[in-house]
């Protein structure tokens, strides 16, 4: 009996960490998926309305927000004078990003609401592209890692079951 | 709201060691020492308040003034641009911050500053009944007589502009006020309103169009507003004058004498468009009344 219960709990552990594995690259795409939104949102209202960030930047939708892991709510607390911008405070609780890629997101923020409409709006293409081109990056990740982490899982567990079989 | 635009070591400074009801200026230039104006007095800001000593002033970098500019603007210096390119920012409860930086042109048009490296922030006073002693003069025969408020800069004219509003509100005089607010200083958007019960109010709007538009959508038998000084501003004031509409506004300069001899004047003053001239001075501190003129330049009363 504890043979079964122990070969359950070891492929339980091993398709967990394979599903974590996969996760972390879903979240990566969802990720920079949701920042290339952000700069066309931003990119629209910023022409029309001309709101401010504040505004702007809470009147996101949950999951949009969510998809930032944070990212968001870190950058409106410097807004709120309550944090520095920095990298430590603006990736806080989000560990999936590569040191590249966190310096590409610290710029952009950086460069968020520091000019005229027009040069905003040409920095959020631009960013916009670069965000882009992580998107397809990720997504290709995503596909090929993502699912490998899974089926690697599933194989551990089962080779674990197997070995105590 | 200046702790929301200062950086904590200043703001803490200022609210601890300076009293802010005393304060109408603070100049703060890169790698230049604080300059505070105390009731017309110029002092360093140091780690232990005011000082007469420049080795104890604390002298802000540019990043910090580039940074307290962002800050004014919300983190959204996009949203102010356009007060940006007249060379200010306005914040919340009339603060004003005059900039000075790299202005960028493009196709003969300013389209930004950037590079800031200066900053005045102009603190704004409400000083109850200070337009009193000259009301009776303003106001005849229950109108309000066309009144052009005469100073140097920084002597308390949008102060004296703001109490003589509230002075009408308060005495019930129901005119319909129209306050074109061209930089934003003259609501300081307070509850009760610092521009009293009966003001409608255009904000950053030029003169022409302010009072073009304000003229024929809000009908106002008194309009008032701040620094008249170009030519379009005066042309402004004749349109409302033709129109029926008083004018009580403010201009520019020390002296009576000086002001006559303004060109841009030249002609509104011959033309006898104000029929009280209100000069102000900083002889006793700001808002010191140095005397009620007419339309000839004759003191109605003398302070």
């Amino acid at each position: 009996m504890i043979k079964y219960i122990l070969m359950a709990v070891l492929f339980f552990i091993a398709l967990s960490i394979g599903a974590i594995m996969s996760g972390k690259y879903r979240r990566r795409a969802n990720f920079f998926k949701a920042l290339v939104l952000i700069c066309q949102k931003l990119n629209v209202e910023i022409s029309f309305s001309r709101e401010r960030l504040k505004t702007l930047l809470t009147s996101f939708d949950d999951k949009t927000k969510a998809q930032l892991c944070g990212l968001t709510e870190n950058y409106l607390s410097f807004i709120e004078k309550e944090s520095p911008l920095d990298k430590q405070s603006l990736f806080k609780g989000i560990t999936f990003l590569k040191e590249e890629e966190k310096d590409l997101i610290f710029l952009f923020f950086r460069s968020l609401g520091r000019s005229d409409v027009d040069s905003q709006s040409k920095e959020l293409k631009n960013f916009e592209t670069r965000f882009d081109d992580m998107v397809s990056s990720a997504v290709k990740d995503n596909k090929k890692y993502g699912a490998m982490s899974m089926k690697l899982g599933i194989v551990a567990g089962l080779a674990a079951i197997i070995l105590l079989i | 709201m200046l702790d929301k635009i200062l950086p904590k070591e200043i703001y803490n400074v200022l609210a601890e060691k300076v009293s802010f009801n005393a304060l109408n200026e603070i100049r703060l230039r890169a790698d230049k020492p604080i300059v505070l104006s105390v009731g017309g007095q110029r002092y360093f800001l140091g780690e232990k308040g005011m000082t007469g000593n420049l080795k104890d002033a604390i002298i802000p970098s540019r990043v910090m003034i580039e940074d307290m500019v962002f800050r004014a603007s919300e983190c959204s210096i996009y949203s102010v641009n356009e007060q940006i390119k007249k060379g200010f920012i306005v914040t919340k409860g009339g603060v004003r911050l005059g900039l000075g930086g790299d202005m960028i042109e493009e196709k003969g048009q300013i389209k930004t500053m950037t590079n800031f490296s200066s900053i005045n922030i102009r603190i704004p006073h409400e000083i109850k009944n200070c337009s009193l002693p000259v009301f009776n003069q303003i106001l005849r025969d229950e109108k309000v007589c066309n009144t052009l408020i005469i100073s140097p800069p920084g002597a308390g004219k949008t102060t004296f502009l703001r109490d003589f509003i509230c002075q009408l509100s308060e005495r019930n005089y129901a005119f319909n006020v129209l306050v074109l607010d061209e930089r934003g200083e003259l609501d300081l958007g307070k509850n009760p309103s610092s521009i009293g019960n009966f003001a409608d109010k255009i904000s950053f709007a030029r003169k022409k169009i302010g009072f073009e538009n304000g003229i024929r959508s809000l009908s106002p038998n008194l309009i008032v507003t701040d620094e008249l000084g170009e030519e379009e501003d005066l042309d402004a004031v004749r349109y409302a004058v033709n129109c029926g509409v008083n004018i009580l506004a403010s201009a520019h300069c020390d002296s009576m004498e000086n002001f006559i001899k303004k060109p841009s004047f030249s002609k509104i003053i011959e033309e006898k468009v104000f029929s009280r001239f209100v000069l102000l001075s900083m002889r006793n501190g700001p808002g010191t009344i140095e005397g009620v003129y007419n339309e000839n330049f004759s003191r109605v009363t003398k302070y």
